[in-house]
């Protein structure tokens, strides 16, 4: 892995507020998903980031290519900043940044055939002459594990697994630098989902991809991603090394997340200490005052519920609690 | 005794493209207090076969064979005493659903009536199933709510569902199943819809539930690791069939079955750190309308033998509590099973 290059994607005190309800006589209510988050992807690299459902992942990951515009905050691809482009300047970038979603079932087009779909994407970019398109075609299919003969048939005549393999297809028929997966084997069965992974690492050491990848099993993200994020309440409470991450969570929101994921393993699983945390996340409209974890945090201090804690840096292992200030 | 046995059940839907056999001569067994996970992926019938011994299959779909007994009384609408009377079986298992069996389901908010405060939907089966006032329903109802751990229990009693977060909303469910003191519990992936801080809570109070008051529980899930964290013992199934049988330790240890391994390896917990390539099960599940006549995994198989595709291995008995349904098992008696197999044919 290359250290020192300039990275793929650098997010930069990115916010992204929502509006949830408007009032006459007193400020309006938001929700703050993404709340001053900053993340470096270097080429080559997966950064794994992990959260409970709301915690801002999918709405950060829509925020990089753009499909929301941030409120805040600046995204440089290959540093160009790329945070106010218009559409037109933004063309040429979007190509390069590609995105695999969860459910392959409603992301595939179900009157295209699946050499429409993923010639689709070419077509628009004016990427090789017919011919060589449905050569590019060929190839895809064949690098995703499908059969040439699958070219004309119809999504709906797929199994999840397939279905998801064609969405990959689709995103690779660009040659994009970076990709976001955004839960891509949530919705498979767990036989399939080893598959798709195995895919992902293998597209990924032959073309050199950097990937974003959002999951909640932490056992996938952990097996993929080289850095991994945990995301609370819309901010970035750790980052670091995968491993590191996984043998010494610093922060006690990501001890309990570890120490709450199932281990397919009954010694282990008998074994281990469960971090019970009291109640669940709060509504992302009302974030507590200080800590955003203040609320559960079986080791909130005084200071927790006044301000939030800044980010400390150790050995390149972020984390946002007043224990490591 | 055990508390509930089901022997060579079938289940069968009729659909547009063909009549599915969901279920195949499954067979299981569950203690009084034993907490069982029955395991497979979407499609392998393990929901169809609770909702079979409930009797709530959809209207295309019927049990064609097979015996369910219930604290020793076969429940099944096959048995004799309402082979020809729906109304009869209806009206025994009105009085058996909620009250000696409850059930969690997987999303709590298509579970709940919307329109119902929570209080009344906990009481409504108590006051259906036992002679009591309201005040004692009520008074009932709200120690179940204590006991599934939710605070506040007489604010909450009278607000509504939507009032309610995923986790608080599966405990009320809970709450309505534990309400007449059930012998037995089906959890139908209950955990599938909640984040994993929450799963790991209801994990713990089904578990703490089950302790008490000595109630069976059957969890249906895909997950291995809500298994491994739950469960005394195990059933595996693929394609509508059990293929291995054990408690935990031998299903996560001593695994038989080439399925069992393959998932096994596909969560990737064995010994498997950092990047190396998952070993995963090669292939898709099968299409139950295109199922040949030997075992159903074959296609996937990577010790797939030449009878397999043709004839059913056996189940063979490993232990006393751990078997397995698999040719590599049971070739010492391959010949027995080959002839009884087309006796079987010929009859048909």
């Amino acid at each position: 892995m290359m250290r020192n290059a300039t990275p793929v994607v650098s997010i930069r005190h990115m916010k992204k507020y929502f509006v949830a309800e408007r009032h006459l006589f007193r400020a309006t209510d938001y929700v703050r998903a993404v709340d001053d988050v900053s993340l470096d992807l270097m080429p080559g690299e997966t950064v794994g980031l992990v959260g409970e459902s709301g915690c801002g992942k999918s709405t950060l990951a829509r925020n990089v290519i753009r499909i929301y515009e941030p409120d805040e905050g600046e995204i440089y691809f290959k540093g160009v900043d790329i945070t106010h482009l218009p559409n037109a300047k933004l063309h040429p970038y979007r190509n390069k940044m590609q995105m695999i979603f969860q459910d392959p079932y409603a992301s595939l087009n179900p009157r295209y055939t699946v050499g429409d779909i993923i010639m689709e994407p070419m077509q628009i970019y004016h990427m090789y002459d017919a011919k060589q398109r449905s050569q590019k075609v060929q190839e895809l299919l064949e690098l995703v594990g499908l059969k040439p003969d699958h070219i004309s048939r119809y999504p709906h005549e797929f199994s999840g697994g397939q279905r998801q393999r064609i969405g990959i297809a689709r995103t690779l028929a660009l040659e994009p630098e970076f990709i976001i997966c955004d839960e891509p084997i949530s919705a498979l069965d767990v036989s399939i989902q080893a598959q798709i992974i195995n895919l992902l690492e293998r597209i990924q050491d032959e073309k050199g991809i950097t990937y974003l990848f959002i999951a909640h099993d932490l056992t996938m993200v952990r097996h993929i991603s080289h850095k991994i994020g945990v995301m609370y309440l819309g901010r970035l409470v750790e980052y670091g090394d995968a491993e590191e991450v996984y043998n010494h969570p610093l922060h006690p929101y990501t001890r309990a997340l570890m120490s709450a994921a199932p281990v397919a393993d009954p010694v282990k699983a008998r074994a281990t200490q469960r971090i019970m945390l009291e109640g669940e996340v709060p509504s992302p409209i009302h974030v507590p005052v200080g800590c955003p974890f203040s609320t559960r945090c079986p080791e909130c201090r005084p200071e927790c519920r006044i301000a939030q804690p800044v980010t400390a840096t150790q050995n390149g292992h972020k984390v946002a609690c007043y224990k490591y200030v | 005794m055990a508390l509930l046995e089901i022997k060579d059940l079938c289940v069968q839907f009729q659909t547009r493209n063909g009549v599915v056999n969901a279920v195949r001569d499954v067979s299981l067994q569950v203690d009084q207090g034993e907490l069982l996970g029955i395991v497979g992926e979407s499609g392998s019938g393990k929901s169809v076969c609770m909702l079979a011994l409930m009797g709530l299959l959809a209207s295309n779909g019927r049990i064609t064979g097979g015996q369910i007994l219930f604290d020793g009384q076969d429940i099944s609408p096959l048995a004799p005493a309402c082979q020809n009377s729906p109304s009869l079986y209806e009206k025994q298992m009105k009085q058996i659903r909620g009250n000696r069996i409850g059930m969690v389901f997987q999303d709590p908010m298509t579970f709940l009536n919307p329109v119902l405060k929570v209080g009344t939907q906990i009481t409504e089966g108590i006051l259906s199933h036992e002679r009591c006032s309201r005040a004692e329903a009520k008074n009932r109802a709200l120690q179940l709510m204590r006991q599934v751990g939710i605070p506040g229990a007489e604010e909450r009693f009278r607000q509504y569902p939507f009032e309610f977060s995923g986790g608080m909303r599966q405990r009320i469910v809970i709450a309505i199943a534990l309400a007449c003191n059930p012998k037995l519990i089906i959890a139908d992936e209950p955990t599938t819809a909640l984040d994993v801080t929450v799963q790991a809570q209801i994990i713990e109070l089904l578990k703490q539930i089950a302790k008490e008051s000595h109630t069976a529980v059957v969890m249906i899930t895909h997950d291995l690791g809500v298994v491994a964290k739950m469960c005394d013992t195990v059933n595996i199934m693929y394609a509508g069939k059990m293929v291995e049988k054990g408690t935990v330790d031998e299903i996560f240890y001593q695994p038989r079955h080439p399925y069992t391994m393959g998932l096994l390896r596909s969560v990737g917990t064995h010994g498997v750190t950092g990047r190396q390539a998952l070993i995963s099960i090669p292939g898709t599940p099968p299409d139950l309308l295109k199922l040949n006549t030997g075992c159903a995994f074959m296609p996937r198989c990577a010790q797939a033998m030449k009878i397999c595709k043709d004839y059913m291995p056996c189940e063979t008995l490993l232990g006393s509590t751990h078997s397995t349904v698999c040719w590599q098992d049971c070739k010492n008696s391959a010949d027995e099973v080959v002839a009884a197999a087309c006796r079987d044919r010929g009859n048909l």
